[in-house]
C-alpha cells in the first residue's frame, strides 16, 4: 500500500509539472492556434536563470521571481522576434522557426551557463513529510501549492478580468475582436510571455529536486505536450487535467514495470493520442480542429 | 537546352562532380569527411523530396537512419550477411518503418504531424537504447565489417567515398524520376493546394504515404552506409538533434531543388570538420567554430524561414528570374 | 546558372583540399613531437571526471617537456572532447589517429567510450591505455588495451568484504546502464554470491537521468541493508538525494567513481556517511609516512594544488599513471619509435610507482594493480576519511 502511495505521490508531483507545461501550450494554442515548440526550453531558462541569479547572491524568492519574469520577457521577445514575422498561418514555417529558435535558445544556455547540472536548494530546507508509510518531500508540496496558485490565477484573469475576456476573444475570432479594439498582436505577445512563465515557474519548482542543465528543454516539452492533448488541449482544465493524468501512467509504470520505460510512457501516449482522438480524451469528439 | 532541364540537371552535375574529387584529394581523413558530407546528403534528399514535393515534415528522420544503420550491423555481425544483403534489409526495415507511420500520421496536419514524427523520433531514440540485445544499448554496436559487394571488400577511403556519392547520384535520379511523372507535375504545379491537386485527380494520400516511405528509405540506407564507413554505430549518433540537423540542411538548401539541399548538406558537415580543412587553422578557433555548430543550425533555420522562405536556392532563382511571390 | 554556380563551388571545395598529404605516421626523425591522442569526457555526464584529467594532462606535459621530453624529443598530447558519448569517441579516435597520426591514445574518461574506440585501435594497431573502471576493459585481455584504475573486479570483491564485515547480507543494487554501471553489475552478481551477499533488488538507470525514486522506492520495500549504486557520473549525487528525501534509512554504498568533491557539493547533506573504495591517494599517509609511494601521492597533490587551486580528486590520478605510463614506457623504447614497440614497453612496466599504487603488468594482467592498492573511505563532514 505504501508502495503504491508513493508512486501516487511522484505522479502527481511530476504531473503537476506536466500540467504546467501544458497550460503553456494551451495558452499559445488558445491565442493562435499555433503549437510552440519551443515551449520546452522555458522551462529549462526558468530553471538556469534562478541557479544564476541565486549564485550571483539574491535570496532565493527574489531570484525565483526574477527568473520567471525575466523568461517571461524572452518568451515575449521570442514572438516578436522569430513568430511574429512570419506573415500568415503556415504551419510549416511556425514549426521549423519556433524548432530553430528553440536550438537557438538552448543553444545560448550552454554557452552563457555551461554544460554542467546545477543543483538549486529547496525552497525550504528540511526533512520530507512522513505519513502511512510515504515521504513527501517538501519541496514536492510547493510543486503543488504553485501549480494549484498558477491555474487559479490563471482562470480568474481569463474570465472575471477585462484582460482575460479580451484574450479570449482574440481566440476566438482575431479580426473581430480588433474590431472591438483589441490590439490582436499584443495579445499574442502576451500569450506568449503567459506560456514562458508558466514554463519557467515548473522550471523553478522542480529544480531542487532534479537538478537542471541546458539540454532538458525538449523532452519535457514533448512530454508537456502529451499531457496537453492527453486532456484536451483547447481548455486549460482539461490540460491540466492531462498534466496529472500523465505524471500518473508514468510513475505506476515505472513503479509497477520498469523504470527505465518511464520516459517511453508519455512517448506512446502522445503516438496513440494523436492517432486516436486528437481531441484529447476529455474533449467530446468534433470540437478541435486537427 | 533550356532553364527547365538545366535546372534538373543540376543535381545530377553536383553529384559527378562530387564523384571526381578522390582523383584530386589524396588525404584520407578528408576524404572520409567528404563521405560523410555524402551520407547527409543522402538524408537530406529524401527529407527535401518529403518537404519540397509532398509538404510534409518529418522532425524524426534520424529515427530511420538509425533504423537503417542497426539492421545493416545485426545483420552482417549477429547473422552473418553478406553486407549487400544486410544493406537491402536496411532499407526494407527503415521502409516498413516509415510505413507504420505515415499511415496513421498523415492523416493529421500540421502542427499534430510534426509533434507525432517528433514522437516517433524519440521513441525510436529510447527504442535502440533499450533493446541492448540486438542494438548493444547505451554502449553501441561495435565492430561492424566494411561495405562489401561479394567477395569485394570496399576498405579505401576513396571507394567508400564513390560508394556513398554513387548512393547519393541514385537517390537524386529516383527523386527526379517521381517528381516527373504525372501526379509530381500536378502536385508541384498545386503546391500547397491539396484541393486543387485532388481535383486534377492526383491521389493525394497515396503520393504522400509513398513519398514518405521513399525519404524513411533513403535515409534507412545512408544509415546502413554510415555503419560500414565508421564501424560503430550507437544511440547517440540517431537524437532529436540529428533530426534537427537534417531539417537545417533541407531548409537551408531550399525545397524547389535538390541541388540546394546536397549543398547545404555538404556545407554545413565542413562545418563539423573545419580544422580538418583548414590544415592551419589553430585549435582553439576549431573547437570555438565547433561549439557554434547548433547555434549555427538554428540561426540558419529561423533566418531562413523568416527572410528566404525558399532557402539559398530559391533567394538565387528569385534574382536571376526577376521577382517570383515567394 | 545554378548549375554552373554549384560546379565553381564544389571546384574551389576541390581545388583547396587537393594536395595534401595521404597517410601519416608519427615515426618522424629525432627532433619531430612525439604526439599522443588523449581523448577525455570535457562535457556531458563525466565532464567532472574529464576536466580534472585535462588540467593534469597539461600540467604534467609542461613538466616532461621543460625536463627535456622523451629522450631529447618534445611530448605533444592532443585533447579532443569525446562529449561522455560512445560515437563521439570514435570521431575522434578517428581523427586522431588519421589526421594526427598519434603513436599511442590516452583514454577515455569512461568505459563505454574505451570499448568503443577498440574498432579503430585494433585498425591503427596503437596501444591505448583508458583511465576507466570497467572490467571488460582488460577482461578479456587485448593486446593494444591497458587500464589504470582499478578494474570492478579488484574493487567490488574488496567493497563486499567489508559490507559482509559489517554484518551485511542483503544488498540492492543500483546501476546505470552504461558501460561503467552495466559492468559493475555484471562483477556483483557474480561476486557477491561468494561473499555470502545476496543481491535482494538489482535497479537500473540510464545515463543523465533525474529521478531515480521509483527504483529506490523499490529497493526500499524490499529487504535490502544496504544501497549500492555503482554509476561514476552526476546521477550518483540525485540517488544519494533522493534516497534521504525518501526517508531511506539504509548505509550507501557507492563505487570509486563517486570519488571527487562533485559528487559531495552536488549531494550536500545527502553524501554524508556514503562509503566507497578508492586508492590511498585521497589520504597519502595511508601508505605509510615516508615510503617513496606517499611521496609521489605528496608531489602529486600539492603541484595540482599550486596549479588549480584545488585538491585533485582520483581522476587526476588517474590521468596521471596513464601518461606516465606511455611517457616511461616510450624512453625506455630502443630504436624507432613504433606504436609496436611502445605496446611491448607498456606491457613490461613493473614494479612503478604511481598515483593508484604500484603497477605490474603482465601479458595476461593489463591493469596490474592489486586490493592492497584500496582502502576503504567514508563521506564525514564533507571529507573522505578513512572508514573504520
Amino acid at each position: 500500500m505504501s508502495e503504491f502511495l508513493q508512486f501516487l505521490v511522484a505522479g502527481l508531483k511530476n504531473g503537476s509539472i506536466y500540467a504546467l507545461i501544458a497550460l503553456g501550450f494551451t495558452i499559445v494554442y488558445t491565442a493562435t492556434g499555433a503549437i510552440n515548440f519551443a515551449q520546452g526550453e522555458f522551462f529549462m531558462l526558468g530553471g538556469m536563470i534562478c541557479v544564476s541569479f541565486t549564485e550571483l547572491g539574491l535570496p532565493l524568492p527574489v531570484a525565483a521571481v526574477a527568473a520567471i519574469a525575466a523568461t517571461a520577457a524572452i518568451g515575449a521577445a521570442f514572438e516578436l522576434l522569430a513568430v511574429r514575422p512570419i506573415a500568415g498561418d503556415n504551419p510549416l514555417r511556425i514549426i521549423m522557426v519556433t524548432i530553430g529558435g528553440a536550438v537557438v535558445l538552448r543553444q545560448l544556455a550552454l554557452h552563457i551557463f555551461g554544460p554542467d547540472e546545477r543543483a538549486l536548494a529547496p525552497f525550504t530546507e528540511g526533512a520530507s513529510l512522513k505519513a502511512l508509510g510515504v515521504a513527501v518531500e517538501l519541496q514536492t508540496l510547493w510543486i503543488w501549492g504553485l501549480t494549484a496558485l498558477a491555474v487559479v490565477l490563471l482562470a480568474f484573469v481569463y474570465r472575471k478580468t477585462t484582460f482575460g475576456r479580451a484574450m479570449r476573444a482574440t481566440a476566438i475570432r482575431r479580426d473581430a475582436a480588433r474590431l472591438v479594439g483589441v490590439n490582436a498582436g499584443m495579445m499574442v505577445t502576451v500569450a506568449f510571455a503567459l506560456a514562458a512563465g508558466l514554463g519557467a515557474l515548473a522550471g523553478v519548482a522542480v529544480a531542487p529536486l532534479t537538478q537542471t542543465a541546458f539540454g532538458v528543454g525538449a523532452i519535457i516539452g514533448v512530454k508537456g505536450f502529451a499531457a496537453a492533448i492527453l486532456g484536451g488541449i483547447g481548455n486549460p482544465i482539461t490540460a491540466v487535467a492531462g498534466g496529472l493524468m500523465l505524471g500518473l501512467l508514468e510513475s505506476f509504470a515505472a513503479g509497477y514495470f520498469d523504470p527505465v520505460y518511464k520516459d517511453g510512457v508519455a512517448l506512446v501516449v502522445l503516438l496513440l493520442v494523436l492517432f486516436v482522438a486528437p481531441q484529447g480524451l476529455l474533449v467530446r469528439a468534433g470540437r478541435v480542429k486537427v | 537546352m533550356n532553364a527547365k532541364t538545366l535546372r534538373a540537371l543540376a543535381p545530377l552535375v553536383a553529384v559527378a562532380v562530387a564523384l571526381l574529387v578522390p582523383l584530386v584529394v589524396s588525404d584520407r581523413f578528408i576524404l572520409k569527411v567528404f563521405t560523410f558530407a555524402g551520407i547527409n546528403a543522402l538524408v537530406v534528399v529524401g527529407l527535401a523530396l518529403l518537404f519540397g514535393y509532398a509538404g510534409q515534415v518529418s522532425l524524426g528522420h534520424a529515427a530511420f537512419m538509425g533504423l537503417g544503420a542497426y539492421t545493416s550491423a545485426f545483420c552482417t555481425v549477429e547473422l552473418e550477411w553478406p553486407w549487400l544483403l544486410g544493406f537491402v534489409a536496411a532499407g526494407a526495415v527503415a521502409a516498413f518503418g516509415g510505413l507504420i507511420l505515415a499511415i496513421p500520421a498523415l492523416r493529421l496536419k500540421g502542427y499534430y504531424l510534426a509533434m507525432a514524427t517528433l514522437g516517433f523520433g524519440l521513441l525510436m531514440s529510447l527504442a535502440f537504447t533499450e533493446a541492448r540485445p540486438i542494438t548493444g544499448g547505451v554502449d553501441g554496436f561495435t565492430g561492424i565489417p566494411f561495405p562489401s559487394l561479394g567477395p569485394l571488400e570496399i576498405r579505401s577511403a576513396a571507394s567508400l567515398y564513390w560508394l556513398v556519392w554513387g548512393a547519393v547520384g541514385i537517390a537524386v535520379l529516383v527523386a527526379h524520376n517521381i517528381t516527373s511523372l504525372r501526379p509530381g507535375r500536378a502536385m508541384r504545379a498545386l503546391h500547397g493546394s491539396e484541393l486543387g491537386a485532388q481535383a486534377c485527380g492526383v491521389d493525394i494520400v497515396g503520393v504522400k504515404v509513398r513519398t514518405f516511405v521513399v525519404s524513411a528509405l533513403m535515409a534507412g540506407l545512408a544509415g546502413a552506409l554510415y555503419a560500414g564507413v565508421v564501424g560503430f554505430v550507437s544511440p547517440s549518433v540517431f537524437t532529436l538533434t540529428a533530426s534537427i540537423t537534417f531539417i537545417a540542411m533541407t531548409i537551408v538548401g531550399g525545397t524547389s531543388s535538390l541541388a540546394g539541399p546536397i549543398l547545404a548538406a555538404v556545407a554545413l558537415t565542413l562545418v563539423q570538420y573545419v580544422d580538418a580543412l583548414i590544415p592551419g587553422l589553430p585549435r582553439e578557433t576549431a573547437q570555438t567554430i565547433q561549439s557554434y555548430q547548433e547555434d549555427i543550425y538554428g540561426l540558419a533555420i529561423v533566418l531562413v524561414v523568416i527572410f528566404a522562405p525558399r532557402g539559398l536556392a530559391g533567394l538565387w532563382k528569385r534574382r536571376n528570374a526577376g521577382g517570383e511571390t515567394p | 546558372m545554378l548549375a554552373v554556380v554549384l560546379v565553381a563551388f564544389l571546384a574551389m571545395i576541390v581545388a583547396g583540399c587537393g594536395g595534401s598529404e595521404s597517410d601519416t605516421t608519427s615515426e618522424g626523425s629525432s627532433e619531430d613531437p612525439i604526439k599522443i591522442g588523449a581523448i577525455l569526457s570535457l562535457t556531458g555526464t563525466y565532464a567532472g571526471l574529464g576536466e580534472p584529467e585535462k588540467n593534469l594532462i597539461e600540467l604534467e606535459v609542461k613538466k616532461i617537456n621543460d625536463a627535456g621530453g622523451i629522450n631529447g624529443r618534445p611530448v605533444e598530447v592532443i585533447i579532443e572532447d569525446d562529449a561522455t558519448d560512445e560515437a563521439q569517441a570514435v570521431a575522434a579516435a578517428s581523427r586522431l589517429i588519421e589526421q594526427e597520426g598519434v603513436v599511442a591514445i590516452i583514454g577515455a574518461t569512461g568505459t563505454g567510450q574505451t570499448m568503443a574506440m577498440r574498432g579503430d585501435v585494433q585498425r591503427a594497431g596503437i596501444p591505448q591505455v583508458s583511465m576507466a573502471g570497467g572490467t571488460v576493459i582488460t577482461n578479456p585481455v587485448d593486446p593494444l588495451v591497458f587500464a589504470t584504475p582499478w578494474s570492478n573486479t579488484i574493487v567490488v570483491p574488496f567493497t563486499l568484504e567489508y559490507m559482509q564485515q559489517q554484518g551485511i547480507t542483503k544488498i540492492g543494487l543500483i546501476t546505470d546502464s552504461g558501460g561503467f554501471g552495466k559492468d559493475g553489475q555484471a562483477v556483483f552478481a557474480a561476486e557477491a554470491p561468494k561473499a555470502g551477499v545476496e543481491i535482494v533488488a538489482d535497479e537500473t538507470l540510464n545515463p543523465g537521468d533525474t529521478d531515480m525514486t521509483a527504483q529506490l522506492t523499490k529497493i526500499k520495500n524490499s529487504e535490502a541493508q544496504a544501497i549500492v549504486m555503482w554509476t561514476a557520473g552526476s546521477e550518483a549525487a540525485i540517488i544519494a538525494k533522493n534516497a534521504t528525501d525518501l526517508g531511506i534509512d539504509l548505509p550507501i554504498y557507492g563505487s570509486h567513481g563517486i570519488a571527487r568533491q562533485e559528487f559531495i557539493d552536488g549531494a550536500g547533506e545527502a553524501a554524508e556517511g556514503v562509503k566507497l573504495a578508492a586508492g590511498k591517494v585521497l589520504d597519502p599517509s595511508l601508505y605509510g609516512e615516508g615510503s617513496e609511494a606517499a611521496t609521489v601521492a605528496d608531489d602529486f597533490i600539492t603541484s595540482y594544488e599550486q596549479a588549480y587551486g584545488e585538491k585533485p580528486g582520483m581522476f587526476p590520478g588517474y590521468a596521471y599513471d596513464a601518461l606516465y605510463l606511455v611517457v616511461e614506457a616510450a624512453k625506455r623504447v630502443e630504436g624507432d619509435l613504433t606504436p609496436e614497440a611502445l605496446r611491448d614497453q607498456i606491457e613490461a612496466t613493473t614494479g612503478w610507482i604511481g598515483i593508484d599504487g604500484t603497477y605490474n603488468m603482465t601479458a595476461a594482467d593489463h591493469n596490474g594493480l592489486t586490493v592492497d592498492d584500496l582502502q576503504m573511505y567514508e563521506i564525514s563532514g564533507g571529507q573522505f576519511t578513512p572508514a573504520q
